[in-house]
């Protein structure tokens, strides 16, 4: 009892946000079960989510060293572009499999080469995460509209589409990818020395550095991890649409910045939990699409996640504020009475 | 004549601690009125009663210009004619000298639109009844401390405060500054301005008060006329402390070397110092506030890079360029400032003490082993007696000793030879303060070498077994720990 | 004299943008003829007018990226008054106003009294009026607009285009703000030390909410402004136009820490980016390449003042050591 108690406290938010989900699954589906509760929407859904989710947890890590990347999508497309370069190339067509993992590995080789741009900045030079990524939003969007001029990259092998299409016993591949990625995340952030050391340079990089940390190096690999992230994101899109273009998941930046927030990840840093966000990616998901399958103007939904992101953070705000008066009250009742 | 302020049966009292008990102060207009005593006696929190930012206990009163009154906030205190000028000065580094003099007028008078002439010729006034030789039209940046601090000042007498507080006003300036700054305080004093000057630089005090008011841990000691008392006489005063430490000092000094620092300088920080560590030693390191201690130790733990001179542990030439290889060199530094250098106190207790020393609760995936770190940090907290004894609470829910010992707990885990402590006590209540004393002791003990910087003389009398004293940047002193006096120590810290 | 206006940030910004208009007039004769001129200043009117709204947030330490959604329901709200109502531009331009107004009051609000940072409350408001917008639209174009707002459109005064007026004098007022008012010195107060600000008088929540204001009103002006260049509206025209005013206002040296940045700054960033740009379309260079001449120009840019003022730091003299 009491151990549930403590785990209440300490997921308060993660389990008020379950319950979210949970009310928002269960309105829903009452709301349209013919629709909502078919499995070609929920499958749908599966082969959805992941995208956001893979550049939620990838935008997560930023903003957990109270950073920002503001270039994740193009981060996410360029890796996209480079391995469809590759998988559209007369080589792939005919060695399939040597082809795909070449393309996989050009999008790696995107994301590490992107992440040490932001993180080399923004660690090593101290710029300001929210200009760097800026900067370099426009410049990685530049370069991947000057290899697709514009247009698109199609004509992968037909096995690549496993990637974004396929099932394993019944689950879309996509899904299972982005299990995968949620549970790397979640031993790399939550388990491991390096995602100790970036809660503890979130919070605060002074003492972190007062304490032997590489706060730098640190934060280099929070940038490469976030364009990893972003990459598989990437390839798991390009294998979607079969081809690549620069503006595919470009809507997805407003998208997984809210998805971060409101799964509880302070725009400080230093405080937020993976199952939050992929919680919060979830909500954002059914959401979207719920409202979708009910018929309402996808526009409308763009108001609806606005207002829940704002909505949460001003209770949020206000609770904190109820809670800290009570505690001055508190005090004051007791120096009160000594 | 009558007091501008007069202050009767002040005190203040915090949770826990009582910071200021029955104190008086009373200054004159056109006096320069100094409050003097150690660390911890109760300066600070006369200041912040003065300037509004913290409310007395019920029961004293404050007088200005003889009548009854309070001071309810900032805004408050300066319209009754207080001004401070605080270490930090309260300025807009962004924005020109002008506008920093005269903006609070402006504001103050709530004129919607700037007339620049005016404010020019407002601050340009203010600048010359200071006798400051700066541009109004300069952006305050680019200007040096002690420039930053006359406009501080002018600040102040543009509106027109009677009486201004300097707390510290010299520790950031060189000698012909400092002149600088008697020269304006000689202006105040002609322009009828009470000026009360808090230091603990002796020779300064003597050049320009009129009067001495000693605070000793919170208390009114004594108020006399310059006249009346001598140097000796004011140390004697404001270090008489009642609070004593047990003396912990180690005569028996082992030969082994373990820290060898040679001729380490940097440029507007510290020069040409010297000093050997040994195995099993505290070195004391003592000195005025912006002497370079905290300076110079920081380059020895990779935060501050020196531009020459050499560091060898273990007689060996170590390079430490940043923290990290302070801590693989076996080096730990536990900062002046707990709660922003010293500890994540958002974070739990058990975090922080894991932080310098993760790799060794790393299993070969770089996953941190938490059922180990969790008994060690468990058997840290047991150890150094951290209460509450709960290893999840946040750093900040402990007392500021407990948090000390955290942070102490922290760096003794990961086993470093060397341990750098800058002001082990700074904040923390007496009871605590003479525990974590031996827990010191007991590190030394057991082989760490360990140097403490303290500006408390007693502290540094009852720990070191040597001691050095730091003034203006070099090494000016260096005794062994015994049959030493507070005296001793203050006259090799103090310019004379 | 001399010496210290060489130093200023805005001398440097200003030998970049006179060397790169050395090198573009050069390689061709048609940058520097007059009409290359005006029309490069006509059409990044709109950008500028923006750009000097956006000033005083990035001035303040704030960001708002929701300007790109505003401008479009500005635009939209002012075209469909000029089509169904036949309204007279001065309407048209006071509605216009207030609605950019209305947002930035709220922008305001949330980021001063509910304290949520400047980013995500704007990106939320972006969000929510972006999503507004299309709803209300569907997305379509308003192109029959009246003929009396089509002249005003290409209106001139002594040669120069009505657009590059009304952002001269948009220059003018907000130079007034900042440096003559009480509410312009508190937005470099606020960004300086928000501590200190408080601490000598400033009402920093009425400044802040005052600030997101006066950034929707320069969107709402820049809408009208922008229909009369464009002679149409389209509600999706606008997207990601913040990154780029963000991007003239910082390569102008305001930093997103606060407290730098001024208005000759802010014009000269935009006429970099607008002759740059110029100088691309020129060289024929394809206009993918911009975006990487931009992205570099910003990373260079911050990268330079922090390497600046991290080498500055380094020389502080803290201790006064005896020689």
């Amino acid at each position: 009892m009491k151990a549930f108690k403590t785990l209440k406290e300490k997921y308060a938010n993660e389990l008020t946000l379950a319950c979210i989900f949970i009310a928002v699954f269960i309105i829903l589906g009452i709301l349209a079960p013919d629709k909502f509760l078919t499995a070609y929407n929920l499958g749908s859904m599966m082969s959805q989510m992941p995208e956001l989710g893979l550049l939620s947890l990838g935008m997560m890590a930023a903003i957990l060293t109270g950073g920002m990347n503001l270039s994740i999508c193009y981060i996410a497309s360029l890796s996209g572009i480079f391995a469809a370069y590759v998988l559209s190339s007369d080589f792939a067509a005919t060695n399939v499999g040597i082809g795909i993992a070449a393309a996989i590995g050009a999008a790696m080789l995107i994301a590490v080469i992107t992440g040490l741009i932001n993180g080399g900045v923004i660690a090593y030079i101290g710029v300001a995460a929210m200009l760097v990524t800026l900067g370099t939003m426009t410049l990685f969007q530049g370069i991947a509209t000057n290899i697709t001029q514009g247009g698109a990259i199609s004509g992968f092998p037909e096995e690549f589409m496993a990637l974004g299409g396929g099932n394993v016993f019944g689950i879309p591949v996509p899904m299972l990818i982005y299990i995968g990625a949620i549970i790397a995340a979640y031993l790399l952030l939550e388990r491991s020395a390096w995602g100790s050391r970036v809660y503890m340079t979130g919070c605060n990089e002074t003492a972190a550095r007062f304490s032997g940390v590489n706060t730098k190096a640190t934060v280099l690999k929070v940038y490469i991890f976030s364009s990893v992230m972003a990459a598989i994101g990437g390839l798991i899109m390009i294998s979607r649409y079969n081809s690549a273009r620069v503006d595919y998941g470009s809507s997805y930046l407003m998208m997984s910045i809210s998805a971060v927030v409101l799964g509880g990840t302070s725009i400080m840093g230093g405080h937020g939990s993976v199952i939050g966000t992929v919680i919060a990616v979830g909500i954002i998901q059914i959401v979207t699409t719920g409202l979708n399958v009910l018929g309402i103007n996808r526009y409308l939904i763009d108001i609806i996640i606005g207002a829940i992101l704002i909505g949460v953070l001003a209770i949020r705000f206000l609770s904190r504020r109820l809670s800290d008066r009570n505690l001055v009250k508190a005090r004051a009742a007791k120096v009160g009475a000594q | 004549m009558q007091t501008f302020l007069e202050i009767d049966h002040i005190s203040k009292t915090f949770p826990g601690v009582k910071a200021l008990s029955d104190v008086h102060f009373d200054i004159y207009p056109g006096e320069v009125h100094s409050l003097v005593g150690e660390n911890g006696a109760g300066k600070s929190t006369l200041i912040k009663i003065m300037s509004g930012v913290y409310q007395p206990d019920e029961g004293g009163t404050i007088r200005i210009n003889g009548k009854e009154t309070k001071i309810h906030n900032a805004m408050d205190a300066i319209r009754q004619g207080i001004a401070v000028i605080y270490q930090d000065f309260s300025l807009f580094g962004n924005l020109s000298v002008a506008e920093n003099i005269v903006i609070n007028q402006v504001i103050e008078k709530n004129r919607q639109v700037l007339n620049w002439k005016e404010i020019r010729k407002k601050a340009a006034e203010a600048l010359r009844i200071v006798g400051a030789d700066i541009s109004p039209l300069e952006t305050l940046e680019n200007l040096s401390v002690a420039k930053q601090q006359m406009v501080a000042i002018a600040s102040a007498v543009a509106q027109k405060a009677q009486m201004i507080i300097m707390d510290e006003p010299t520790s950031a300036l060189s000698t012909t500054e400092v002149e600088t700054l008697y020269g304006i305080i000689e202006k105040l004093k002609a322009e009828n301005i009470a000026v009360m000057f808090v230091s603990h630089k002796m020779d300064e005090l003597f050049r320009i008060s009129d009067r001495f008011t000693v605070f000793r841990d919170g208390q009114y000691i004594r108020s006399c006329k310059k006249e009346e008392i001598d140097r000796g006489g004011l140390i004697s005063l404001m270090v008489g402390r009642k609070i004593e430490f047990d003396s912990l000092a180690n005569p028996v000094q082992n030969p082994e070397v373990v820290l060898e620092v040679s001729h380490l300088s940097k440029k507007g920080n510290f020069k040409d110092v010297s000093f050997e560590l040994h195995k099993g030693e505290i070195l004391g390191i003592t000195g005025l506030v912006g002497a370079g201690r905290s300076e110079m130790v920081q380059a020895l733990f990779g935060l501050n890079r020196p531009d020459s001179g050499s560091v060898k542990i273990d007689g060996k030439e170590a390079h430490i360029d940043n923290t990290w290889s302070a801590v693989d060199a076996g080096i730990g530094y536990i900062p002046e400032s707990r709660q922003t250098q010293g500890l994540v106190l958002d974070k739990s207790v058990a975090e922080n003490i894991a932080l310098p020393q993760l790799k060794k609760y790393t299993g070969k995936f770089g996953f941190v082993n938490r059922k180990k770190q969790k008994e060690t940090v468990g058997e840290w907290v047991e150890k150094l007696d951290v209460r509450p004894r709960n290893e999840e609470l946040l750093a900040m829910q402990l007392s500021g000793g407990n948090q000390q010992k955290v942070v102490l707990a922290k760096w003794i885990a990961t086993n470093a030879k060397i341990l750098i402590v800058d002001e082990p006590t700074n904040g923390v209540d007496v009871g605590a303060k003479s525990e974590i004393h031996k827990i010191l002791r007991q590190l030394a003990d057991q082989g760490t070498s360990l140097i403490v910087i303290s500006s408390e003389l007693p502290e540094i009398l009852a720990v070191s077994d040597r001691i050095l004293v730091m003034r203006r940047g070099r090494i000016s002193g260096e005794f062994v720990n015994k049959d030493l006096t507070q005296e001793l120590i203050m006259d090799k810290a103090v310019v004379s | 004299m001399v010496k210290s206006l060489v130093k200023k940030r805005e001398f440097t910004i200003f030998m970049i943008v006179v060397v790169i208009a050395v090198v573009i007039a050069i390689s061709n004769s048609v940058f520097l003829r007059p009409d290359n001129i005006i029309d490069v200043l006509k059409s990044n009117s709109v950008i500028g007018i923006m750009a000097l709204g956006m000033l005083p947030v990035l001035i303040s330490g704030g960001i708002d990226v929701s300007v790109s959604s505003t401008i479009a329901l500005c635009a939209v709200i002012s075209g469909k008054l000029l089509t169904i109502s036949g309204a007279n531009l001065f309407v048209v331009l006071i509605v216009s106003i207030a609605v950019g107004a209305a947002v930035g009051l709220a922008n305001g609000l949330i980021i001063s009294k509910l304290k949520i940072s400047p980013i995500v409350a704007t990106l939320g408001t972006m969000s929510i009026v972006l999503g507004a917008v299309l709803y209300w639209t569907n997305g379509e174009w308003i192109t029959n607009l009246p003929e009396d707002f089509k002249s005003f459109g290409t209106a001139t005064v002594a040669g120069i285009p009505i657009q590059v007026i009304i952002f001269i004098a948009l220059i003018a007022v907000t130079a007034l703000i900042l440096k003559y008012t009480l509410v312009g010195r508190g937005v470099y107060a606020i960004g300086g030390s928000t501590s200190s600000a408080v601490r000598v008088g400033y009402n920093v929540d009425k400044i802040q909410t005052l600030i997101y204001v006066f950034t929707g009103m320069t969107v709402g002006l820049a809408a009208v402004v922008h229909t009369s260049i464009v002679q149409q509206v389209d509600p999706n025209t606008f997207t990601g136009l913040e990154m780029d005013v963000i991007a003239c206002v910082v390569i102008g040296g305001a930093s997103t820490m606060g407290g730098s940045g001024s208005v000759t700054g802010t014009v000269l960033g935009v006429l970099l980016m607008a002759i740059m740009k110029n100088g691309l379309i020129l060289a024929r260079i394809p206009t993918y390449w911009q975006d990487i001449v931009v992205g570099l120009i910003i990373v260079f840019a911050v990268s330079i003042d922090v390497l600046n003022r991290n080498r500055e730091q380094e020389k502080l003299v803290r201790v006064d050591v005896e020689e």
